[in-house]
């Protein structure tokens, strides 16, 4: 079983405006997802700006409140629980920040930041909990003698690592880590992703890592999941993704990544989508990358695909949401001409039935 | 040969403040040829940002100060101009693009107004032939609908848009440098593959010369000619891209190269970081700014600056340990095998 269960979670934020503030409509930034990650493995989500990525993560811990959807963990049912139970959910899931400066309050001293959970919930005696500490400031490589101290003392590295000590405290299950390098060095970034690997063997953590940076994302995911203006795109395993991508948007995202290698970088041949993200107040219908899609046809503009297994590619499960996949059949890619019927909603595949039966060629 | 731009010797520029003497850029030389680019390297205070706007000549003073060096734009001292030269210079032979394109467009303004602006400063032109200047530099990279996009503010543009904006804005009179500052840092992937694909036309169309200033080792791979590795005020190591990145000979840039995760690689490697924290650039050793975090520091390292040690045709070092020794340790590291291969 899963540890993590997410089902068609959804988070309008409204728009209000006007003396009276009326509601006159919503940012759709995260728009009927669902994934699921198991114990001791890490889901990589990766998105642009506004892909509705971080969204998720808050609303799956209850930091944000859903708009409606399911959140399973450890078989407990998130979005009904009760404050008290939400108290006790809140040891096994815990969250890394992106912003290394704003999420240490600067009054504090890092030995009350670490123990803070341990004060809140109660554990332990204070001098158990002091010794707890120590003990997490050894385990993300700081020292005893860093306690005593304020964040303002400290490099952006180093106050990662007290981030990451305090999501530790509790010897939580989950870690929902929300862009927790982005504001880092390379050589500061390489230390903390090498950190939260060892954490994960030692303590077996499971991780639900919400990233930009694909190279990021894929070496330190065991599965990946692709977000666009609110939806979930593709998920696949991580090399699966890199070696087979189906969604056009995926494709465009990997080659868009710039390569560390000049050899390769000159090898390569970049897909470059035309245009910016459109805002998630006023999606385009249907399926939403149409307006930026190399493979768009009509049928794209109907409804939004479902995410379904397309078939045909290399090991595990990999799910896209798109009538124009690209296929692996015996190891050379295809893109179909006729759209994938499978990804149609039910909900609109009724209305749809009148469509030709052959639509245009899909050119690529 | 390519036409020599610029020709910086010796450069050091230090700050003054009340902790202490910043030295930011500590003795560094380069060049740059037209239609080339160069690319500098480095972290956050490694003093490449600082090196750049002491070629333009923007660094407040006081704290700042040009202590060291020359500067030769196309035979010209740039030391020795005045603020009043110095300011045909910038725009008109040098143009700089910065990292956030919001704070450096001016809200209250037009996105017309403030490239007709920079046109009617440098050239002869009135202003309606500047605004009319002004749309075609915004369709040349790139915005659609130019003409009426012209007419609107900063915040109706989206950061892909504005970092084009300001692209226009640096190309309008026709530099022979274009200095990118992190021109892509604040950017999605997407929208970055699409600003370095303008700067390369830009590049090709008005043969200019770029430096490319980053943190990001894979855009200095795509965009760039040359490369210089910077830290801690201090060029550790320079040369073509396939001579830094395929035969880099600082254990700083071993470190860069080995800390960065692989698209493209398929086997799970554990990264190799460079150990410790960031420098206090007011408290530096005064040899090579990379002792303290060096695996492989000597008893020398630390009190003096090892001599320029040339690899080979426009490939140098600075570096204590022998090559041969440099060489040998390298082949023992993990992610540089990969790199060979």
């Amino acid at each position: 079983m899963s540890l993590l269960e997410v089902r068609n979670l959804k988070k309008h934020f409204p728009i209000k405006s006007g003396v009276l503030k009326r509601t006159t409509g919503h940012v759709y930034a995260v728009d009927d997802i669902s994934f699921h990650v198991d114990q001791g493995e890490t889901l990589g989500v990766v998105g642009e700006s506004g892909c509705g990525k971080s969204t998720a993560g808050r609303s799956i811990l209850r930091l944000i409140a859903p708009t409606a959807g399911e959140v399973t963990f450890d078989g407990i049912d998130v979005m009904r629980a009760s404050r008290a139970e939400m108290q006790r959910l809140r040891r096994d899931m815990q969250i890394i920040f992106q912003d290394p400066y704003a999420s240490l309050n600067p009054r504090m001293r890092i030995r009350h930041i670490v123990g803070e959970p341990l004060r809140i919930h109660g554990i332990g005696t204070e001098a158990e909990q002091r010794k707890r500490v120590f003990e997490l400031l050894e385990i993300v490589g700081l020292s005893a003698e860093h306690a005593e101290r304020y964040p303002h003392e400290f490099s952006g590295g180093q106050r990662q690592r007290i981030g990451v000590a305090r999501a530790l405290a509790l010897n939580p299950k989950l870690i929902i880590c929300d862009e927790p390098v982005s504001a880092l060095d390379v050589s500061i970034r390489a230390q903390v992703i090498n950190l939260l690997e060892d954490l994960q063997d030692e303590f077996d953590l499971t991780y639900m890592f919400i990233a930009h940076d694909l190279s990021v994302v894929k070496h330190i995911s065991d599965r990946v999941a692709v977000m666009y203006l609110g939806k979930i795109v593709e998920i696949a395993g991580s090399d699966v993704m890199y070696d087979y991508p189906q969604h056009p948007y995926t494709e465009a995202l990997l080659s868009a990544v710039p390569i560390p290698d000049p050899h390769t970088e000159r090898a390569r041949r970049r897909i470059i989508l035309e245009g910016d993200v459109p805002s998630p107040a006023n999606p385009p219908k249907g399926c939403v990358f149409h307006p930026r899609c190399p493979r768009a046809q009509e049928i794209c503009t109907t409804a939004m695909p479902q995410l379904v297994t397309a078939g045909s590619h290399v090991g595990g499960r990999h799910e896209v949401a798109c009538y124009f996949p690209a296929r692996f059949d015996g190891g050379s890619r295809v893109v179909h001409s006729q759209p994938f019927m499978d990804a149609m909603p039910a909900s609109a595949a009724s209305a749809a039935d009148g469509a030709p039966a052959s639509a245009p060629a899909a050119s690529e | 040969m390519a036409e020599r731009l610029l020709e910086v010797t010796d450069l050091s520029t230090h700050f003054f403040t009340h902790a202490g003497v910043v030295k930011a850029v500590n003795g560094v030389s380069f060049t740059l040829d037209r239609q080339e680019t160069l690319g500098i390297v480095g972290e956050s205070g490694s003093g490449k940002t600082v090196a750049a706007l002491s070629v333009m000549r923007l660094i407040p003073d006081p704290p700042g100060k040009v202590v060291e060096g020359t500067m030769m734009l196309r035979g010209r001292d740039l030391r020795a101009l005045s603020d009043d030269e110095m300011r045909q210079v910038r725009g008109n032979d040098i143009a700089m693009i910065f990292q956030d394109p919001m704070t450096s467009l001016n809200p209250v303004f037009k996105i017309g107004d403030q490239i007709a602006e920079a046109i009617m400063l440098h050239q002869d032109k009135g202003k309606d032939e500047a605004w009319r200047l002004a749309a075609e530099l915004l369709e040349r990279v790139g915005i659609p609908d130019a003409k009426n996009r012209v007419k609107q503010y900063p915040f109706e543009f989206s950061g892909g848009m504005r970092q084009r904006a300001m692209i226009a804005m640096a190309i309008s009179c026709n530099p022979d440098i274009l200095i990118a500052d992190e021109p892509t840092t604040a950017l999605d992937v997407t929208i970055q593959a699409q600003i370095i694909e303008v700067v390369q036309e830009m590049q090709e169309q008005f043969h200019s010369g770029v430096i490319l200033i980053t943190h990001d080792l894979g855009v200095v791979a795509e965009l760039a000619d040359k490369v210089m590795v910077m830290y801690g005020g201090r060029t550790v190591e320079y040369g073509s891209i396939d001579q830094v990145f395929y035969d880099p000979h600082h254990p700083y840039t071993w470190g860069l190269l080995g800390s960065l995760p692989r698209l493209d690689v398929v086997e799970k490697t554990r990264l190799t970081p460079i150990k410790g924290q960031p420098p206090d650039l007011i408290l530096l050793p005064a040899g090579c700014p990379f002792s303290g975090r060096c695996a492989y520091e000597r008893a020398e390292c630390r009190d003096n600056w090892p001599a320029h040690e040339l690899i080979s045709e426009g490939h140098g070092v600075n570096c204590w340990i022998p090559r041969a020794e440099r060489e040998e340790t390298r082949a023992a590291l993990p992610h540089f095998r990969s790199a060979v291969a």
